[in-house]
């Protein structure tokens, strides 16, 4: 890794940002201002918490809503006295978030500024409303910077730094290609699919990427299913080593390995896995391969 | 670190233009109005946002000299013409912290920010320094801060995860040293050959200084193209070092390998570049002895490189 990222130091800003959050709160006199104050520090205290240096909690909608609603609410309840935060918004549309909220949170920003007319005079109004469009602007720009960047990256990404764990999205490609080359070195390759419980599916997926060796890599195909493709000499060593394997991992879902050789779909496969019941099934290999 | 926001540089000099006309429509409405003495600021401002939009559209580097710019008229335009607009100061000192972390990076932008404070909080707050705006001024800085913090968080994830070089379609070089201990252990447990192509490309350099950026990213993709058009499936190209770049191919003998290096050789052969003329590469092949361990392997190949280097 060339950078060395001080995941830290993100969370002291979060916190110090809590705190004077939670400052301003105690300062407010009204009871929803405090409210959506308190509301807002505990988000961000949380956020604090949760932050991990990894591409495992894709952020959820609600998550990714909650600080522009908070904005608005704030704006609308108060605007005399948190005027300062109209300026928020364009900042706010830098964060990565789907195309949707970034429409919504514009939406928000424009019914937040309307009301301000009374409170401003025309003049200031317009003016504020100019100068708010064109750092919209700039936040949006900004914003395309990291989305071309992200999603150029996010396809071929392994999902925590350091662990041989990819997205489910690569595993189609890397088995046609384990598959003509096993074949041409004569060596045995089977697919492992995993069924994992929602909440154990991480922590079974790093158990996983542990016990395999390097050249063996893991995938995550969606919350509650990983895979892996297992490399070895001959069929012997084979069922041996995916014994060891099943014991050491202590799953208790079911699981099922195909050789490559005899792998037809990997849909149809994973169809499959979700009948089955619990335990490892083996299929054995078409005999006439 | 390479910096890694590649601007959108159409949008940034449209927003620029934008801002430019807004100046120039700022002056003109003044000169309406018949307040001559406020003329020279936006007219002089919109002549600076005007260079800004030309330094954008030349090229990246001077973009962040654009910014600069872009931000010292915002400054100027908000120092001078916001304390004669007696309103909110509240909403007015939340302008500036904003404008910056939008046009800079964050750790100049937090700099500039904090330092500035009692600077805004002088000149929109009409002398008297209030609590209640310091917090708000304050609060809005600290928690816009955030924003640029996730992003470049997301980056150094992004850097961190991506298997790929920053500059080119090989492998960067933790993958390849990590992707060349795996194959070690592969061809260990199934007992296969394992031999690596070095690859020198010694124009390298010479060609970034003499032809710039274009002719040295051209030179790198000929040899990606060259070596992906030759390669098989399971043979990964990494780079080792600005112009080393290593092919691993596994399960491969000595002669298939001489081979490959033949055919990898008449492939750059045949490219012609515009800059450059002819693609030199030096090339060594280094294999993997029986019983050889992950770290003296590497040793040898980086000795191996360094030494193709000097030539």
């Amino acid at each position: 890794m060339q950078t060395k990222y001080k995941i830290g130091l993100l969370r002291g800003n979060l916190l110090v940002a809590a705190v004077l959050l939670a400052l301003l709160a105690m300062a407010t006199t009204t009871l929803t201002e405090a409210l959506l104050l308190w509301l807002s520090a505990t988000w961000l205290a949380t956020s604090a918490l949760l932050m991990a240096f990894n591409h495992r909690r894709p952020v959820t909608v609600p998550w990714q809503l909650l600080p522009g609603l908070l904005l608005a609410a704030l704006l609308w309840v108060a605007p005399e006295r948190h005027v300062t935060w109209l300026w928020a918004w364009a900042v706010l549309l830098m964060l990565p978030q789907p195309r949707w909220i970034l429409l919504l949170e514009t939406l928000l920003a424009l019914a937040t500024w309307w009301p301000l007319r009374e409170l401003l005079g025309l003049e200031q109004w317009t003016l504020s409303g100019l100068g708010l469009a064109a750092l919209m602007l700039l936040g949006l720009s900004r914003a395309l910077d990291l989305r071309t960047l992200r999603k150029s990256a996010l396809s071929r990404a392994r999902l925590v730094p350091g662990l041989t764990l990819w997205p489910g999205s690569r595993l189609p490609r890397d088995l046609a290609l384990e598959r003509s080359r096993s074949l041409r070195e004569g060596v045995h390759a089977e697919l492992l699919l995993l069924h994992a419980p929602r909440h154990q599916s991480w922590s079974l997926a790093q158990r996983l990427c542990h016990l395999t060796h390097s050249f063996e890599h893991c995938y995550r195909l969606d919350s509650r299913t990983l895979a892996t493709v297992l490399i070895s000499r001959d069929r012997h060593q084979a069922n041996e080593r995916r014994g060891m394997l099943w014991r050491s991992l202590g799953a208790r879902g079911p699981a099922r390995a195909i050789p490559l050789s005899g792998l037809a779909s990997l849909d149809a496969e994973r169809l499959a896995l979700a009948r089955q019941p619990a335990g490892l099934l083996v299929i054995e290999e078409p005999s006439h391969a | 670190m390479p910096d890694l926001r590649p601007h959108h540089s159409r949008l940034f000099a449209a927003w620029h233009a934008g801002g430019a006309l807004l100046l120039l429509g700022m002056s003109l409405w003044l000169y309406l109005l018949g307040e001559y003495e406020r003329i020279p600021l936006p007219a002089i401002l919109s002549l600076l946002m005007l260079v800004a939009t030309l330094l954008n559209t030349t090229g990246d580097e001077q973009s962040r000299m654009a910014a600069y710019l872009a931000l010292v008229c915002g400054y100027l335009l908000i120092a001078v013409e916001l304390p004669r607009q007696s309103g909110l100061p509240l909403l007015w000192v939340g302008l500036p912290p904003v404008l910056t972390l939008l046009l800079l990076p964050l750790a100049p932008a937090m700099l500039l920010n904090l330092s500035l404070t009692p600077i805004w909080l002088a000149l929109l707050g009409e002398g008297e320094l209030d609590s209640q705006t310091l917090l708000g001024y304050l609060s809005l800085v600290i928690v816009a801060a955030l924003i640029p913090w996730e992003q470049a968080r997301q980056h150094a994830l992004l850097r961190a995860t991506d298997p790929r070089d920053s500059e080119c379609s090989a492998n960067g070089r933790e993958t390849l040293h990590e992707g060349l201990a795996s194959e070690i252990d592969r061809a260990g447990m199934l007992g296969q050959p394992l031999a690596v192509l070095l690859i020198h490309l010694p124009q390298l350099d010479m060609v970034g200084e003499q032809f710039g950026p274009r002719a040295r990213q051209a030179l790198l993709d000929s040899l990606c193209q060259a070596v992906a058009s030759r390669r098989r499936d399971h043979d990964t190209l990494g780079r080792e070092g600005q112009a080393d770049f290593w092919l691993v191919m596994p399960d491969t003998t000595e002669s298939s390998a001489l081979l490959m290096q033949q055919r990898l050789l008449q492939a750059l052969d045949q490219i012609t570049l515009m800059d450059t003329g002819h693609v030199a590469a030096r090339m060594r092949l280094c294999r993997l002895k029986a019983g050889e361990s992950w770290p003296r392997f590497e040793q040898r190949l980086e000795a191996g490189s360094e030494s193709l280097a000097i030539g």
